[in-house]
């Protein structure tokens, strides 16, 4: 009897391990384990063995019943794999297919590097002022220290709505506006960014219309070394660090000393190439210590308080930071140059 | 300003350092040179003599010549020349073979089978401005003087042209460098040179008594000296005065008006000579009250007003003051004596009179920028000490002199710790004083303070910042630290308003779009058919072009602009925004505009594919006031009762938050579209200030529902009036406190809805914060809805 069970088992295991699908699976289940089944039959044959066999007997089918449900479930799970393996197959999609078109807008690149300057200076400390476009000539020129008939003031170079109105050629209004709001009281600390405008012909480096940021710092010891040092950080973190300033000497008639700040070349690193017309320098702005009348026309003792004041040229620096060659780019607004400008960069 | 290093190097020793060396320290010092260019050059040069000449065989226009290189017998060559004065004998520029010149390189090669060796040079052909040429040199070869060495190789040298031209950029403020003299001292000051300059003083105090009288009618001319000189002959100018007025870009006309130019170059001080035999009295009065035409110097008419400066003579006028001379009291080759006239006249009225009758003249610009105070006197010494040498002047009558104040010298008084706390430096008092003796300041030393003598000239340097600013850009920018503000600190933040400007841009760009910025100046037509205008449009006195008239009082025109720019760039979904301020008269205005120009989505692939039409618009606008904290309640859209001319009537709604209309919103007016070639198109425009400036809600937090909600669908049929809202607003009125949201989720017309109707899916979701709903709940309250929905709205409900 031994024997059969042996038999019964090898042939069983054998059985379920060649089967190869869950249908042949399910019959051999049937065959072993049923109800009617090979080892249901061994079972039956017990009966008919002497008592004292019985209980041996009977361990040894369970035992062989326990080997084949085993090796069925075994069998079962391999199987069963294999289908859902087959169902993903036939699931199988084209990856290389673009994902949804996911559109982002952008951001007007003079706006961007607005917000990098003025995200820039509110770490520092600034706070940022506004101001009108349609500007009295009081801000725009008498209180920055450029009176009536200074040669700064040419008709050519202002667009005048009436004598005493007009649009304002520089940001340096919004700083007199400022000034005079602080009634000489210490300290001030701003940036002050937006559009100008000047009676240009519009070409590929002039612009009637375009942006600039300017800022005013006003305190007991404010000295034109802060001054280097605030641009120089400034420097490095619109053109990435390792830039060094350059001042070298201009003229403003509402600073004095009066400098033009030139960074070192962040193209070739100093070393010279074309975007610098390899002097290794590129002048990036104006500034200055605030004039001592300028401090004076707007309630301030020159001796007791000194200030500097920077003017950046947003166009200029855009154009330099990102190579563009034309200025008129920036108000024709073609989506295929905007769309250029898809990140904070 | 054109800067002659030859010249220059008459006044300061030069001999070790390069044109270019000397423009690196100029401009470092502020004087900033944005070129050099040599007079003339060229290698391999000769003077040599043309021994021979015949026409070319196989040319109408060519020579060829026999020309002697050098002093033996056997230094002669072939060459071939094209230039029509060409001829025997002539001594010639001659560029040997090898020799690289402005026009390239010169080789020994036959022209049409004739053997030549070189060539035959004009001065345009060694790179000498043509303006510096005469129409004769112009035309040919240059005519060398009949002794000029033969085999001389320093051809440059031998004509004068060894010179280096420095263009350099002044600033304002330093008009002064403008004059020869006073840029010597600059670039001593700057080299720490010495600096001699001609000693010509008290050169014109000789004189005999002279009855010629100067008045001054206005206070416009404050000091005018006047000096009769009753001979000097007319003639050419030497070589050396010729070579100085063409390195300066001026050009030669005869020994006396050369002279006068000179000496403006020198001094800075503009002069005019006049023929004292034209002028119809010994007399002359500075006015400012006259209204005429006059003929000046250049034989052009001029208008003059009241308030230009007049120089007239016996009532006469002989010349617009400060710019130009009259026609009749010319220098010319006839005349044999003449006035001189040194003066200062008013900087802003000579720079409105040559504005306005565009007479941008060399004397106008120097009154212009302003003349220093002993200028005049300067200015007559030398004019007198050159008459005499070069045109043989005598005859010299007593200089009369006008108005004139006793002049004062400046002085400033610095301390060097003020200089030192300004500028953020340590320098010592010696390096201080060190700079100021270099500039001639003739500086004082009194424990920390320092006096400077400024020198008459020096007329920007008024105060201590001056001072400072001197010091700094003579011992160099270089030695300046870097350090950051020491002082109270200051809290750096954006306005709630501008960091909602802020944010307006991030969620626009978040929505695909894309900012523009369009030009604030616009043309008459886009004023008068402004949307929704700000107010009175502000125009310009005096504008550039018809296109840039009037500052925007709205911004619908310039974007629509943009659209049809990019359309007829074949850019295709236009979807833009800006931000800009608008203007009117006293008024000032933000807005933002939003036009959506094709599709918002656009990918048929995934069948996401999203017309930019009212409601594309109408979602971003919602979105965007509820993100920046305006809750859904606050915003209203109503029927557009505003602006019919731009918006198409019936897709278009006005936009409001709280009390506050922000614009009008929607499909562009197709008549309005098609002036901008556009088609369907849809246009915001925002009033900014209540957005920016309102106060927005507060973020709310609730609990979560802990019981489960329950959603119930309703199919409705209405009349097709029936919006939206009236349909909500019934579900709202009538759903009590278990509805918990509420939406619209489908809209039909057409097949299998009778015509005049619609049908209308709507979602709720029921739910109570307390308890699970019981079946009973629900159905009352969805119960309540529909029967509502049937009496309001005589809503049929479908299955």
């Amino acid at each position: 009897m031994s024997d059969k069970i042996e038999q019964v088992q090898s042939e069983a295991l054998r059985a379920v391990e060649e089967c190869g699908s869950a249908e042949e699976l399910q019959q051999l289940r049937i065959r072993y384990l049923g109800k009617k089944g090979s080892i249901q039959e061994l079972m039956a044959e017990m009966k008919s063995l002497p008592k004292e066999e019985k209980p041996a007997f009977g361990q040894k089918v369970n035992l062989l019943k326990a080997a084949v449900s085993q090796a069925i479930e075994a069998r079962q799970e391999v199987l069963s794999a294999g289908e859902m393996d087959a169902r993903l197959a036939a699931e199988k999609i084209d990856i290389t297919l673009p994902g949804n078109r996911t559109e982002i807008g952008t951001i007007h690149p003079l706006q961007l590097i607005r917000r990098e300057l003025e995200d820039l200076f509110v770490g520092m400390g600034y706070t940022i002022a506004e101001g009108p476009e349609v500007e009295l000539d009081h801000y725009n020129f008498e209180l920055a220290n450029i009176p009536k008939d200074h040669p700064a003031r040419d008709m050519q170079d202002t667009f005048y709505i009436d004598p005493n109105t007009l649009l304002r050629t520089h940001t340096t209004a919004m700083q007199m506006r400022e000034l005079e709001k602080a009634e000489g009281k210490l300290p001030i600390k701003l940036i002050c960014p937006g559009k100008v405008y000047r009676r240009d012909d519009d070409d590929a480096t002039h612009s009637h219309q375009f942006m600039q940021c300017e800022g005013l710092v006003v305190g007991e010891h404010i000295t034109l070394a802060d001054l280097k040092g605030t641009l120089e950080y400034a420097a490095n973190v619109m053109f990435g660090g390792g830039r060094k300033i350059r001042f070298r000497p201009s003229y403003f008639p509402f600073t004095e000393p009066s400098v033009e700040v030139d960074v070192s070349c962040p193209f070739c690193n100093g070393k010279g190439c074309s975007v610098c017309k390899h002097s290794g320098w590129i002048e990036i702005l104006g500034a200055g210590m605030v004039h001592p009348h300028v401090l004076e026309i707007n309630g301030f003792d020159p001796e007791k308080c000194s200030g500097f004041a920077f003017g950046i040229g947003l166009e200029r620096m855009t154009m330099l930071k990102y190579g563009i060659d034309d200025i008129r780019n920036f108000y024709t607004n073609d989506l295929r140059f905007l769309k250029t400008f898809d990140r904070f960069d | 300003m054109k800067l002659s290093y030859k010249w220059l190097s008459e006044y300061v020793d030069l001999h070790d350092i390069t044109p270019e060396e000397l423009a690196d320290r100029m401009t470092t010092a502020g004087l900033e040179v944005e070129g050099i260019e040599k007079a003339a050059s060229g290698t391999n040069l000769v003077i040599g003599e043309v021994l021979e000449c015949w026409d070319h065989p196989d040319s109408d226009h060519l020579h060829v010549t026999k020309t002697k290189i050098g002093p033996n017998p056997e230094d002669v060559t072939q060459i071939v020349c094209g230039a029509p004065n060409c001829r025997a004998g002539l001594k010639v520029i001659t560029a040997l073979p090898g020799s690289e010149l402005p026009v390239g390189k010169i080789g020994a090669k036959p022209v049409r089978g004739q053997e030549s060796n070189g060539m035959l040079c004009s001065l345009s052909e060694l790179g000498v401005p043509k303006s510096w040429q005469s129409e004769y040199q112009l035309a040919g070869i240059e005519e060398l003087p009949a002794d000029a060495p033969v085999g001389e190789t320093n051809v440059i040298g031998y004509l004068g042209l060894d010179d280096t031209i420095l263009d350099v950029s002044l600033t304002p403020n330093r008009a002064d460098c403008s004059s020869m003299w006073n840029m010597a001292k600059e670039v001593g000051a700057i080299l720490d040179r010495k600096v001699t300059w001609p000693d010509y003083e008290g050169c014109a105090d000789k004189g005999t008594p002279t009855d010629f009288k100067v008045s001054l009618a206005t206070d416009k001319c404050s000091c005018f000296y006047g000096k009769v000189v009753n001979h000097v002959e007319v003639g050419p100018s030497p070589e050396w005065l010729v070579r100085c007025l063409h390195a300066a870009g001026m050009n030669s006309i005869n020994n006396v008006v050369d002279i006068s130019n000179f000496v403006m170059l020198e001094t800075g001080q503009p002069l005019h000579y006049y023929n004292l035999a034209k002028l119809p009295a010994h007399e002359i009065t500075v006015v400012d009250d006259r209204d005429m035409k006059m003929t000046a110097l250049d034989g052009v008419e001029f208008d003059i007003q009241k308030g230009d400066l007049l120089i007239t003579t016996g009532g006469e006028a002989t010349g617009i003051a400060g710019i130009m001379g009259g026609e009749e009291s010319m220098i010319d080759e006839n005349t044999t004596a003449i006035f001189i006239e040194a003066a200062s006249f008013n900087p802003v009225s000579v720079r409105r009179t040559s504005i306005r009758l565009n007479l941008l003249t060399e004397a106008a610009q120097r009154f212009t920028k302003g003349v220093e105070p002993l200028g005049m006197h300067k200015a007559v010494d030398r004019s007198v000490q050159l008459l005499e040498k070069y045109c043989n002047a005598s005859g010299f009558e007593e200089t009369v002199v006008a108005g004139c104040e006793n002049y004062t010298p400046v002085t400033v008084t610095e301390t060097l710790s003020h200089c030192n706390a300004l500028l953020g430096t340590a320098f010592t008092m010696e390096q201080v004083k060190d700079v100021l003796r270099r500039l001639d300041f003739a500086p004082e030393v009194n424990g920390d303070e320092i006096i400077s003598h400024i020198p008459s000239y020096r007329t920007d340097i008024e105060r201590q910042a001056d001072i400072d600013e001197e010091v700094i850009r003579l011992i160099g920018f270089d030695s300046l630290g870097s350090t950051l503000p020491m002082m109270e600190a200051t809290v750096g933040m954006k306005t709630p308003a501008q960091k909602m400007r802020d944010t307006t841009r991030d969620i626009m760009s978040g929505f695909a779009l894309h900012e523009i910025v369009t030009y604030t100046l616009v043309s008459d037509d886009y004023i008068r058919s402004a949307y929704q205008p700000v107010g009175e449009a502000v125009e310009l006195a005096m504008p550039m072009s018809e296109a840039r008239r009037f500052v925007r009082t709205s911004l619908m025109n310039s974007v629509l602009e943009c659209l049809q720019y990019n359309e007829a760039h074949q850019n295709v979904n236009n979807n833009v925004f800006e931000i800009s301020t608008v203007y009117g008269k006293g008024i000032e205005g933000e807005r933002l505009a939003v036009a959506l120009d094709g599709k918002i989505a656009d990918d048929p692939l995934h069948h996401t594919v999203k017309e930019g039409d009212f409601y594309a618009l109408k979602g971003i606008l919602c979105a965007w006031l509820e993100r920046l904290g305006y809750s859904g309640s606050r915003i209203q859209v109503k029927e557009n009762r505003t602006d019919t001319e731009h918006f198409h009537p019936y897709r278009s709604a006005e936009l409001w938050l709280d009390k506050n209309l922000l614009g009008v919103f929607g499909e562009v007016h197709p008549a309005y579209a098609k002036k901008f070639d556009l088609k369907r198109t849809a246009y915001a425009e925002i009033d900014l200030k209540p957005v920016f400036g309102g106060r927005t809600s507060k973020i709310h937090y609730a609990p979560l529902d802990r019981y489960p909600s329950v959603s119930r669908d309703i199919a409705l049929v209405v009349r097709t009036e029936v919006t939206a809202k009236e349909i909500l607003d019934v579900v709202r009125k009538f759903g009590k406190k278990l509805v918990r949201s509420s939406e619209i989720f489908d809209v039909y017309e057409g097949e299998h809805v009778e015509k005049g109707y619609k049908s209308v899916a709507l979602r709720i979701i029921y739910a109570a914060g307390d308890h699970t709903l019981k079946e009973e709940e629900i159905a009352g309250a969805h119960g309540a809805i529909v029967d509502n929905l049937r009496k309001a709205l005589n809503a049929e409900l479908r299955s």
